[in-house]
Order: C-alpha cells, then structure tokens, then sequence
C-alpha cells in the first residue's frame, strides 16, 4: 500500500509563502511526476511528504494515517537526491546496508537484500569501491539501490536524472519505467523536464510558483491543457499562441482567417506546431513570412512571423520545398484549436 | 640517484652556468634551513654536554666528554690534561686536586712524583662523546618517567575529551537551526578574547570547591572546551552537505547516529587538525598545572621541568635533556599527523 493525500498544504519559509495550498491524491501504486519551472516548490513539496520539512499548515496522509508529524524516518519511505547524498566515506555496499542497519535487521538478511537489490540494479561489482570512485550513472543506480533496499511504501525522487548527459539520461529513463513496473510501488518523481514527465508519468502534477495548475495523464495535458501555462509548458516546441477578440462565436487570426471559438472578448488561441500543414492553393489559409528553416530530414521546423509579427513555430512532415523570405500558407484542423480566456483558463 | 644529482646541479644559466637567481635560492634556502633546525639541532647537541661545557665561553658546537684515566694509587678515574710544563714541553697529565689556581698533577705512567701546574697552563684532553647522565639522572633518579606519565595521561584524556565535546557543539551550531545559534555561536568565540590568567582565580575556587586540586582530572577538565576547536570543527562541517544527513534521517539514522556515523569520520580531517592542535598546547600546559598540582607524583613534565630552575643554580644539563624528552611526542604526533593539516586547514576556512 502506498496511498499519499495531500490536504491544504501551506509552506512559507520566513514569512514567504512558498507553497500556497495543495490538495492531491496519489493512488497506490502510481508514478506521480512533479512538474514545473525551476522554483516553482517541486523539492520542498516533495521533502515535506518526506518528512524533512513541516507544512506551515495543513495535514499529509499515507494510507489515511494522519504523518504530518510523524518523522522522516518512520514514514516508510525512500528517497533519492538530486545530489545522490551517498556517504563519501563508505563503499556501496555500507551505502547500501545503513538504512538496514539502522532497523536493527539480522546480518544475513541485510546481505541479502543488499546483494538482491545489487543484482537488479546491475552494480554487484561495485560493491566494494567508494562513491568518489564511480561514475555519474553508477553513482545514480546505487542512490536507486539505497531506496529499494529498504522496502518503501513509496519511492521520492528529486530530480533523479539531472546530473547525468543526455544519452544516459535516455536509458536511465527506460530504466526507472522499468522499475517502477517491476515492483509496482509509488513513486513520486519530481522533474523540470518535460520529456521526462510525458515518458515516466501515469499521473502528471503541473506546479507553478507553489500551486498546482492541472494534474492529468500525459496525453490529457497534452490534449486538453487546462490554462494558458500548461499548454505552453508541455509540448515541444512549444504551442503558438494568437491574440484574438471573440465575436459571436468567431475570432479572426492574424491575416483575416475566422474560426468558431466559444465565448466572447479577448481570447487566445493556440495550436501545436505539429498541427499545422501546407494550405491548399486557394483554400483559405494562416499566413506568415519564413524568417527559419531547420531541415532536419524527417521533418522540417520553419520559424514564421504571421501577419501581426507573431513569432510562430510549425512542424511540417518530410522535406517540403520552403525558402527564407517566402509566404508560407498553413491550414489545420478546427478541433486541434485551444482556445483559453482573458484569465488564461480554457475555454469549452 | 642520478636525478637527485641533477636536480641538485641544475641551474638557470646557460650551459649549466651560475644564475643570480641560483645563488638566491641557494642562499635562501640554507639560510632557511638554518634558522629553522639551527636551534633544535643546538638544544640537541647541548643536551649532551656536561654542566662544565655547558658553563664554557666560547661554546663548542658539538659535545665533548674529557678523558680519564686509572691511575695506581687513587681509587677513582682522574681527568686528563695536556699540560706545559716549566721547561717548555708538553705531556699528558692527570689530575689529583686542584688549589686556587694551581693543579696538583700526576704523570699516570709516573704516579709517585706530584707535578704542580698553573690551571692556565693545561687544556683538557677531550673527545667528542655524550653525557648520557643528563638523561639517565633525571629519568630513573628524579621521577621523570612518572611526570611523562602524567603528561601522557593529561594529554590524551584533554584530547580525547576536547574532540568529543567540540565536535558535539559543533555538530549542533552547524547542523540544527534553533533560536539563539548566532548569538552561543558569539559567545564561544567571544571567550577567545579572555586569557587564562584572567579567569585564573575564579577557576582555581571552581576546582578547589570540586575537590579537584591535586588530581590530574582538575588539570584535564578544565581546558577541554575550546572555543578554537569548537569554531574550526563548525566551519568545516557547514561543508558537509545537509543532504547527507537527510539521506541518514530517511535511512532511519538516529540523531546520535548521524553524528556519530556520519559527520564524524567526514570532518576526520578537522578532527586530526584539532588533535594536534590540543596535544602541542596539553603537553605544553604550564601555569595551570603548576597550580593545580602541588604534589610531586603528580607533576607533570612542564612543572617538573621547573624544579631545575631554582632560585640560586639552575641545572640547564637537565633542562636542556629533558627538554628534548618533552619535545619528541610532539615531533611524532607531526609527522604522522601532518598530512591531515593542510587539508583540515583549508576545509575549515582557517588560513
Ligand atoms: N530552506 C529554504 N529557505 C528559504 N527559502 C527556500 C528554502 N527552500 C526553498 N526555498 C524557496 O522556495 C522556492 C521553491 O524552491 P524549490 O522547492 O527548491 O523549487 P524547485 O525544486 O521547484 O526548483 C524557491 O523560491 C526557494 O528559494
Ligand atoms: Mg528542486
């Protein structure tokens, strides 16, 4: 089991509030990805379910146990920082065994699990050498290794693959995915990527500046982003957004194209850059000036200014035949449109 | 070998030629070297020399001890002198007595015919040797082995002592945050700025209200909170990251348990910084054991030292020997220690 609900949670840090009222539930058995701009109180909302910092106010639950107070470590879970925090001065397998130790657990079972734990996460020939002698990802699987020794109801993750390139990161990703398969507990995974959100997630939390803008599946952010930060937040590169007054159930873009919008007054309009596609000659069409082309092979990424001089991003499949300086016409599917009020929420 | 010699050899100039800067450094690094081993290679050597040497103007550099010999007729060995005699010629000579300033002199091959010689007329005859005796007296006759016993005893306990309790109040001023940490913080520094011989009187009542006087205890207890220890071993563990006791904290480590566990063996290198520092000022301590401890068996070697320098003759053969005595544990515990300074030092902030 491994139920966590969040109930109000409220956390300033010398009278600036940093945290401003969180309610959520994690279901048993989910990946759970925190999400949002660096500072946005990802970290501290993750130590305060870890028990190493206290909400200023409000209650966090495991399995409908009331732990606000309760201490770090008997919480029952494990977590994994973002600086790994293994301890400098013993080998992996010490690393491994303290949190074991600690529990008073008879030797042989210690070595056990250890050696398990070891297996699984491949580094059964490290065990022997100290954390200034690995590398970046061994150093990663044996932070993992510390956390799964131990059982936990859950599993807390900072920013787990952060410190690692680009190309480890890829298949430590896989990994973790494949974990989190395997042993079928919850995981809380705090991340500023996106990528690492829509790959990992069953669940995404979407955080900004200490309150949550929409918690969904990846495809449900993706598809029916609630506000204005979210769809510009998910999705690479990021959504074009219009400037438009709505009208009787029309809005203009920029260079006269008239669409349905729900709603009335100033709204905006977005769609996704993998939307867009080359208008037919005369059907009616979005217009722009190509100031860039990225030819990439498989797709093409023009960087366009539309009527208004808004900047816009499109994706178009294959190697279409574009040059700098030229009028690109660009039609879409009614449907793909978001369309989000004066107040940034959507609209529908 | 040959890389010693070349790297000695070597020069700025050309073609192996002097450089002004070769003989710069050469004569920087001598004048160096002199200044720093110059006088402990001194108190070395003085060490072995005889009250007699020591007295003599102009001193000799290395030790001499001065021949004797057995001569028929006189149960103990007589010194031996080079002495010229009235008619010019020189002869090696024993003495039986001196009167003012003459010598009563026997020839050892000749021992019934007494030669008088004026005392400006003879030179000892000397070769270079140790006075051992400067050592051996005061180690077997005058306790010495137990006053480096005491010494031992005060300087480990104060250490052992000093590193835990420091290290405690270090762990929390760095690692807790509680209301008033800046302000203990300042007071604990603040004391750095109060000299012994200001609190002297009030402590001597501490310790004699505590029936402490006369018991190494009241030597040991008294020192071993120093606001030194205490400020280089929280400067270097505001560099622990705070995530590692996290990590303990979620890896069910008790409070005690992270201290012990972990802050421990990572500031080993403050730690071995303070040891030094607390052995070279326990084994040193003076005023305060000598005020402390009025018995005897219980001196120390800095007070025992002190009984040499009486009032009217000071016995500079045994204070120079046991001078060296006390010096040694505090070589020893530099080398083997040393390598720790630098690091510790720099971790800590402290130039
Ligand atoms: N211990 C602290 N004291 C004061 N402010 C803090 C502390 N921890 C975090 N903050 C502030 O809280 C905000 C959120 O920080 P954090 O949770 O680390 O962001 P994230 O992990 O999302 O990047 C930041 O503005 C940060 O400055
Ligand atoms: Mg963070």
């Amino acid at each position: 089991m491994g139920q966590i609900t969040l109930r109000g949670i409220r956390k300033s840090f010398s009278g600036v509030d940093v945290i401003h009222g969180i309610d959520l539930t994690i279901a048993d058995g989910e990946l759970a990805v925190f999400v949002g701009p660096s500072g946005c109180g990802k970290s501290t909302l993750l130590r305060m379910i870890a028990g190493l910092d206290r909400p200023t106010t409000g209650t966090i639950e495991i399995d409908g146990q009331d732990v606000t107070r309760t201490s770090a470590a008997e919480r029952g879970l494990a977590m994994v920082f973002q600086s790994y925090a293994l301890y400098p001065h013993m080998t992996v397998r010490q690393n491994l065994s303290f949190g074991l130790e600690n529990t008073r657990m008879p030797k042989n079972d210690i070595t056990a699990r250890v050696d398990d734990a070891g297996r699984m996460l491949e580094i059964m020939d490290l065990m022997d050498r100290r954390p200034t002698q690995l590398s970046g990802g061994q150093r990663q699987r044996v932070a993992i290794g510390r956390a799964i020794v131990r059982n936990p109801t859950a599993f807390l993750l900072d920013e787990p693959l952060s410190n690692l390139d680009a190309e480890l990161r890829g298949s430590m990703r896989a990994e973790l995915a494949g974990l989190h398969d395997r042993l079928k507990t919850t995981m809380i995974y705090v991340t500023h990527d996106q990528i690492e959100a829509m790959t990992l997630a069953d669940k995404i939390v979407v955080l900004r500046k200490g309150v949550i803008e929409q918690v969904d599946t990846p495809l449900g952010l993706y598809n029916r982003p609630q506000n204005l930060f979210v769809a510009g937040f998910i999705g690479a590169p990021n959504m074009n957004f219009f400037n438009a007054v709505a009208v009787d159930g029309q809005a203009e873009l920029p260079g006269g194209l008239r669409v349905a919008v729900p709603g009335n007054g100033p709204v905006t309009i977005g769609i996704r850059p993998q939307m867009l596609h080359l208008a037919d000659p005369d059907a009616p069409a979005l217009t722009g000036t190509i100031r860039l082309i990225e030819a990439l092979g498989a797709e093409t990424v023009v960087h366009a200014a539309a009527a208004d001089g808004t900047a816009m991003v499109v994706v178009l499949s294959g190697q279409p035949a574009l040059r700098t300086g030229e009028t690109i016409r660009l039609a879409f599917d009614p449907d793909a449109l978001h369309v989000f009020g004066a107040d940034g929420q959507r609209l529908d | 070998m040959s890389k010693v010699m070349g790297f000695l050899t070597a020069r700025r100039g050309h073609g192996g030629r002097w450089h002004w800067t070769d003989v710069v450094t050469w004569v920087w690094l001598i004048g160096g070297t002199i200044i720093m081993f110059g006088p402990a290679l001194w108190l070395i050597s003085s060490s072995f020399k005889g009250p007699a040497q020591l007295a003599e103007f102009p001193p000799t550099l290395l030790p001499y001890v001065q021949e004797l010999a057995v001569v028929d007729g006189y149960d103990d060995p007589l010194p031996l002198f080079t002495a010229t005699l009235e008619d010019g010629t020189t002869q090696v000579l024993a003495e039986v007595r001196r009167v003012g300033t003459n010598a009563q002199m026997v020839d050892p091959a000749n021992p019934e015919t007494r030669i008088d010689v004026n005392i400006a007329d003879r030179t000892p005859v000397r070769q270079i040797g140790l006075a051992t005796d400067n050592y051996v007296a005061p180690l077997v006759a005058n306790d010495f082995v137990r006053y480096l016993w005491n010494s031992v005893f005060v300087t480990m306990m104060a250490t052992i002592i000093t590193l835990l309790t420091n290290s405690m109040a270090a762990f929390a001023l760095s690692k807790y945050d509680f209301r008033g940490r800046n302000a203990v913080m300042l007071l604990i520094v603040g004391t750095l700025m109060v000299p012994l011989s200001v609190i002297l009187v009030p402590l001597y009542s501490v310790v004699n209200a505590t029936g402490l006087l006369n018991s190494l205890w009241g030597v040991i207890l008294p020192t071993v909170a120093t606001p030194t220890g205490v400020f280089l071993l929280r400067q270097y563990m505001l560099t622990i990251p705070d995530e590692l006791l996290e990590a303990a904290r979620m890896d069910h480590a008790s409070e005690w348990q992270i201290y012990w566990r972990i802050v421990l063996p990572l500031a080993a290198p403050a730690l071995a910084v303070l040891a030094i520092f607390s052995v070279v000022w326990r084994w040193n301590d003076f005023l305060w054991p000598l005020i402390v401890l009025s018995r005897r068996e219980l001196y120390t070697l800095q007070v025992g030292l002190n009984t040499y320098a009486g009032e009217l003759n000071v016995q500079w053969h045994y204070i120079l020997a046991m001078t060296v005595v006390t010096m040694i544990p505090v070589v020893l515990v530099f080398l083997f220690l040393q390598r720790f300074i630098t690091t510790g030092i720099a971790g800590s902030g402290i130039k």
